[in-house]
Formats: C-alpha cells, structure tokens, sequence
C-alpha cells in the first residue's frame, strides 16, 4: 500500500468534493475494511495540512446497475475485479476540524524564507477556515500527526489517555487544559466509565496540578477493589500514591470495608442550612410548604441552631391547660407552630420526614475533630481527598453530604482567591481544586442544579480555581446549563438517543459524531469531546493494569502489595 | 532477422476517419477481423487503422450459380480465381506515424489509392499500442457504426499476444482498465465490451 516516508502516513483516498459547513467526500482508493468511522485522517493540500475525523463511508456506483449485478458469477475473475475497481467504490465523509499551515516544500529556498518569517501564532493548528482542493492526498494520520495535535507525553502535563484504534498511536490528554474547565466522563453502565476515572485520576495525581475531592460513593476509588464482571483485584487510588490520597471516612467511626480511614468526617448540626434540606425534597418526599416550615424556624432559631432544636422537638407531646383541655406542649413540634403561625401538620410532616437526617451518625451536635478543615487543609497543600461513604451508600447521604462539604469548600476557595487578587504578595493564588462527582444526575438534574453548589462551581467558579469531573450513565438528566459548561467530555458508548444528544449538546459537527457515539465497542473505545481536546476523536482508552502503573509510576508494586506477596509466600506470619 | 512487410490489399477508396482496401478472394494474406494495419501515405506518414469488416458483394454470375442443385469443383475454383470483384476490407483509422512517430490523432490527409496495406508485426502493434494513453480507443468508441466489443476483444487479443512476446504481460490489464474509465458511465456500452472480452480465452 502507498505510504510516505514521514511516520508511517496510509494514503487511503483523494478529496472528491465536499464543503465547509457538512464535511468533505473522499474516493477511497484501499479495501474499504481497512479504514472505520472515527478514525483520524491528513489531508495534505499545498501549503496546508488539514486534519480531520472520518464520519461516514458510504458504498457508490458509477451506474446503480453496476452494484445490482453480480459481475463475479459473469466474468472472469481478473475482468470482474478490474470492472469492481472502477465502478464501485467506497467514499469517504470526512469532517475537517483542523488545518496547519506546513509551508513550501521542505529543502526548498521558499521554504527556508517560509520558516524564517513564520510566527508562532501560525506554527500551532487552527480550526479550519477553508477546504483542501479536488484530489488532495488523505492519508491516515501518523504518530507524528496525533502527537502535534494532541501533544507528546513527554512534555509536562500531557497524560496519555490512550491510542488511535487503527494504529496505536499514543492520544494524550492536556491535563493543565482540562482542569480550567468541568469536564466529563459518561457512558451507559458496564462501559468502564469508573476504570476511566481511574486513569485520569492517577494522572491528575501524578502531575500534581490539582489537587482532588472525589466524592467516593460506592467506595471504589480509595481502596483496592474488585471488578464486577472479571473479579480481579483493582488497585485504589491510596495504594498507589500513598503520601499524596488520604482517605476520610464519613462518621466517627467510620470504616471502609473493615479498613480503617485516614481521618474521619462528621458535620455540626449547625452547618445544615435549609437549602440542604429542601435540596432532598424528592428524596424525602417533602411538601410545597416546607420552605415556609424552614423558613419560620431560621427565624425563630437562627441559621445555625434551627437544626438542633428542631430536633429536640416532640412530635404530638400534649399538655393540659387550667381548663383542662389537651394543647400541644411548648416543647412539641406543634406547639412551636401553633405560636409562629404556621400550619403544623406541616410542621409535624417535616419534622416527621426529617428523622431521617435526625438519625445519621455522621450528623452530630460537636464534631469530635475539625474533619472538615482538615480536608481543606489537606487540599490547599496539595494533597488529595477520597470521601468514602462506607456504610452510607444511599442517596440521601451522597446528596446531603456532598452539597454541604462543597459548599464549605466553595466558599473558602473564593475566599482564597479574592484574598490573593486583593493582595497578590501577601496571599497565593489558591491552589486548583478538582471535584469529582458520580452519579452527577442525582444532583445536577434541572430540578434540582438550581438549588446546588455543584450547578454554581459548574457556571462560576472556574475563575476560582475550582472545577467538576462529573461522572455520569444518564448525562440527558443533567441540567442544560451545566452539560453546556462542560468542557472536556469523555465518552463510551451510550444507548439512549436523548443521552447522546446531551453529550454533543453544544458541539460542531454533532449530527455527524452521533451515529458515531452509538457504534463505540461496549469496552475501551470512547470518544474525546470538547473544548479540552483539539479535536473529537475516538480512542482504545488505556487499561487500568499493571503495566499502566509501571509506566506511570515506574514500578507494579506498592508497599502494600509487597507486604500481600510476602505473606502470601510465608514470609511475615 | 528483418521480418518482410505483409501485403494485405490496395486502398479502394478513403476519408480521414477511415479508408476500405481491395484485394482478391482467394489472396493468402486475408487479414482477421480486429487486425492492426497501416498504409504508407507519403515518405513519412502512415495511417493505422483496424479491420472492422470484411466484404464480399455478389455479382450476377454469382447470383446464378447458387441457384444451382450442385456446382462443381472447377466452376467454384474458377469464380474465385478468376473474379472481378475484391474483397473489401473496412478499415477505421485509428492513429498514424509521422518521422518515425506514433501518435493516436488522425493524419492530416487521407491515403491515396491503390497505395498498398500492410499488416502491421508485432513489433509494430506493442509500438503503436503502447504510445501516449490508449487515446486511440476514442476512435473506436465513439463510432456507433462499429461492432464496438468484438471489435475490442479481437484487437485486444491479438495485441495481448504481441506484448507478451514484446515482454509487457501487464499491458492487456492496462488496456481494460482504460476501457473501464471511460466506459464506465455507458454501462449497456461496457457491458458490451466486457461480454465480448469474457469471451477470449483466458491465458
């Protein structure tokens, strides 16, 4: 097959027709199994290279009846070949996404003057503003190609994500880049969204450029786990970068599958505010009167003691007047509505739905230790927090605490910021902070994004340093807004025709990438999206193996596991 | 060893576009439908042309002694023998050779008559087949009147043989492709060359 010399370049067609706004058309000119959808082709023009994705191939004939006719069974097989070549052909749809000005050919003087007065502005690809000319070379781009596109691993803060599908060219991501804005990560459940996760985690970890808040519901990022379908062992996050993940626990003694947390969190009773109770109306099922029922209380009781006092109460304790007739007490809950006009059914219904929160452990009158300053303190200095809910695996408790730790977080971080934009030389820039959000349609659905920081860090708080990975099977659940102010997204494949749409919401070239969406493999194949990556392009994302660590961290083993191998062999009982 | 020019006929009569040669019915040298020809026209030009047809015409003996119950040996040999009329030979020209070369575009003034034709060696037809880009086949195409895909396939064959022996196996490939190319928006008219070419024996 014709290649050229530079990287391994497959010329694979020439430019037919197209346009700007839909894609360009190309004449294949190799066996149409050798080249799918999604992948990452060259175009060289002139002075130009163009790059772009290929999003259809479409078989053609000169005549219709040249495809109806079985020309095999009529002629010789060297005469129905060469008449095959010639008539039927395969054409490309190519979408063009990018063009660099590559100058005069190489070695020439118009070359060398090219060079000398090129400025940096024009050495780096821009989107493509014009189109390549009828019978441009394409060609399969070469490692060469990916790599002044999507940069070089070698170069500080690109992470290798994974490799084109054809031929294993390495794709990496800009990780400076993709912290400036929310990014996410989606996909339809079993398609190794949480494997995914994992490899951008550990790269986030290990460049060190942000540090991280995961929100760990179902404990899976912290501590070694096991995979559902194969049930081998996944290495955490805390094994592998011991110094730099701590672990919190959630409650006094709260534990992560008999293991013990770095330092546990507990909340006061006086940092619930009612926006985090009306935050879980669904959850807990509560009335349109509830935000009058909170409202009356912060007045009565203060932002900070309504809580506590509120469930001191005593729902239905009676008394009896100088009459003798029963009334509610003044401790009761009816008893406080009573006195400040308010319906207490009502009240009573609150207070009844809200012995839920009554009763978690993690929810207490005094913290025993300041937990969360010291994650706060952990994050500003660089380290990385994994918040695993252990025993509190339902919703309730992944909304309640996530809302009120970030919110916290969130305010201390514009705190920060403004102190160091106030005065740059007594205060440092705060350091880029990185919120990691499962299950982000539970919290960022359009009921509810308003009512949540999570909705606020998402529009806002890029200028604070402060971003989302929101990780997500159902990203048609997540508010409009929020999916819009994503930047990067990552994506398996997904099913549902309204998540795919909410994916490309936004996005150049959408109806061309849709289809595209829906034919990923299950596993491994996702597509890169957005405005933290140069291009969309589909990749076999890297594995979550023991060859990722060894590249990564440049040994297999932790301390733990070495300790494992050791009993395992005898050593150490 | 020089090979002796092979004498096929004298032209009747001529235009540009093509030319009709005579000769007698019982000549040895009777050329095969699809043969590549040429008819020196001055001391350096010459037409080539391809036999497309071959014609005996009646006359009135003739159309009296096939009325006969038998005709016997002598009186068969003697009208072929001795006939005033010629074969006529149908040429379509095809290209020429000017101070020695080939090209595919019609010469400027047609041959002149009684000037003699030749069957063209082999070495002849790898000259002419393989000069420029098989622009000769336009002339052929776009001749309705011709049997456009026997015509091909005979051409075709007889040149295959002369490449092989000329040592360019890959020229008949080439030849068809060409074919294809431009036949290829005309599917009754290459459905027609390529049934005809299906025909040939394969080698």
């Amino acid at each position: 097959m014709e290649t050229t010399m530079n990287d391994c370049q497959k010329k694979i067609g020439y430019i037919v027709a197209g346009n700007l706004k839909d894609c360009l058309r190309v004449r294949l000119v190799v066996p149409t199994q050798e080249v799918q959808e999604g992948s990452f082709v060259v175009i060289r023009c002139n002075a130009w290279q163009f790059y772009g994705l290929i999003t259809n191939l479409e078989l053609g004939a000169t005549d219709p009846r040249f495809a109806d006719e079985q020309v095999g069974e009529r002629f010789q097989p060297a005469l129905s070949d060469l008449l095959q070549g010639q008539t039927l052909f395969t054409n490309l749809e190519v979408l063009p996404t990018l063009m660099l000005e590559i100058g005069p050919e190489p070695g020439s003087q118009a070359y060398k003057t090219w060079f000398e007065n090129r400025n940096s502005a024009s050495a780096q690809p821009i989107p493509v503003k014009t189109i390549p000319s009828h019978h441009a070379e394409v060609l399969l781009a070469g490692a060469g190609d990916v790599a002044e596109i999507f940069g070089e691993e070698s170069k500080k803060g690109f992470f290798r994500i994974g490799s084109t599908r054809e031929q294993g060219h390495p794709v990496c991501v800009d990780l400076a880049k993709l912290i400036q804005r929310s990014s996410g990560i989606f996909g339809a459940t079993g398609t190794g969204k949480s494997f995914l996760a994992r490899i951008i985690l550990s790269g986030l970890i290990k460049a060190k450029l942000a540090s991280l808040l995961i929100f760990d519901m179902h404990n899976e990022y912290g501590l070694d786990d096991q995979a559902s379908d194969t049930h081998l062992s996944v290495p955490g996050l805390k094994g592998k970068f011991p110094t730099d993940v701590r672990i919190v626990g959630l409650g006094r003694s709260g534990t992560i599958r008999g293991q013990v947390a770095d330092f546990n969190l507990e909340f006061g009773e006086s940092d619930i505010q009612p926006e985090d109770i009306e935050l879980l109306t669904r959850e807990l099922n509560l009335k349109e009167t509830t935000p009058a029922t909170l409202d009356a209380l912060v007045a009565s009781f203060g932002r900070n003691g309504w809580f506590s006092t509120f469930k001191a109460m005593k729902p239905g304790n009676m008394i009896e007047d100088e009459n003798g007739k029963r009334i509610p007490a003044p401790d009761s809950v009816e008893g406080w509505a009573l006195e400040n006009n308010v319906n207490t059914l009502a009240a009573a219904s609150l207070h009844s739905k809200m012995n839920r929160l009554f009763h978690l452990t993690y929810l207490v009158d005094q913290p025993a230790a300041n937990g969360l300053n010291e994650i706060i303190k952990s994050l500003e200095g660089g380290q990385n927090i994994v918040l695993s809910f252990g025993e509190h695996e339902n919703d309730l408790d992944y909304l309640l605490v996530t809302n009120m730790l970030t919110r916290r977080i969130r305010e201390k971080w514009v705190d920060l910021t403004n102190a160091h934009r106030s005065h740059p030389e007594k205060a440092t820039e705060p350091r880029p902070l990185v919120i990691v959000l499962e299950e982000a349609h539970k919290l960022l659905n359009h009921e509810m994004a308003a009512q949540t920081t999570f909705n606020t860090i998402a529009r806002e708080m890029r200028k604070y340093g402060v971003t989302l990975l929101v990780i997500d099977q159902r990203p048609s659940q997540i508010y409009d807004e929020v999916m819009s102010q994503l930047g990067t997204r990552i994506c398996g494949w997904l099913g549902d025709d309204d998540d795919v749409h909410s994916v490309l919401a936004g996005l150049a070239g959408r109806d061309d990438l849709r289809g595209m969406l829906a034919r990923l493999q299950p596993k491994e194949e996702v597509i890169l999206l957005g405005w933290g990556v140069p291009m969309p392009l589909v990749i076999r994302s890297r594995r979550y193996d023991d060859i990722f660590w060894k590249e990564l961290l440049g040994k297999t083993g932790s301390k733990a596991d070495e300790s494992r191998i050791m009993k395992e062999l005898g050593f150490g009982l | 060893m020089t090979q002796i020019p092979i004498e096929v006929g004298r032209l009747m009569r001529a235009s540009l576009t093509g030319f009709v040669a005579g000769c007698r019915i019982n000549q040895p040298n009777l050329p095969a439908f699809g043969t590549l020809v040429r008819v020196p026209i001055n001391n350096r030009l010459e037409a080539f042309g391809l036999v497309y047809n071959i014609h005996v015409d009646d006359d009135g003996l003739v159309r009296q002694l096939v009325t006969n119950q038998t005709l016997p040996p002598e009186v068969i040999a003697d009208n072929r023998d001795n006939r005033n009329m010629p074969v006529e030979i149908s040429i379509i020209t095809i290209g020429r050779r000017e101070s020695g070369v080939f090209s595919h575009l019609l010469p400027g003034i047609p041959p002149t008559s009684l000037d003699i034709i030749y069957q063209c060696l082999p070495l002849e037809i790898c000259e002419f087949t393989s000069a420029g880009r098989f622009g000769y086949f336009r002339h052929i195409l776009r001749n309705e009147e011709l049997p456009t895909g026997e015509l091909l396939a005979s051409h075709l064959d007889q040149a295959r043989r002369a490449h092989g022996a000329c040592g360019d196996p890959e020229w008949y490939t080439r030849a068809i492709k060409e074919l294809i190319i431009r036949l290829r928006d005309d599917y009754p008219g290459l459905m027609n060359v390529m049934n005809a070419l299906s025909d040939l024996p394969t080698e």
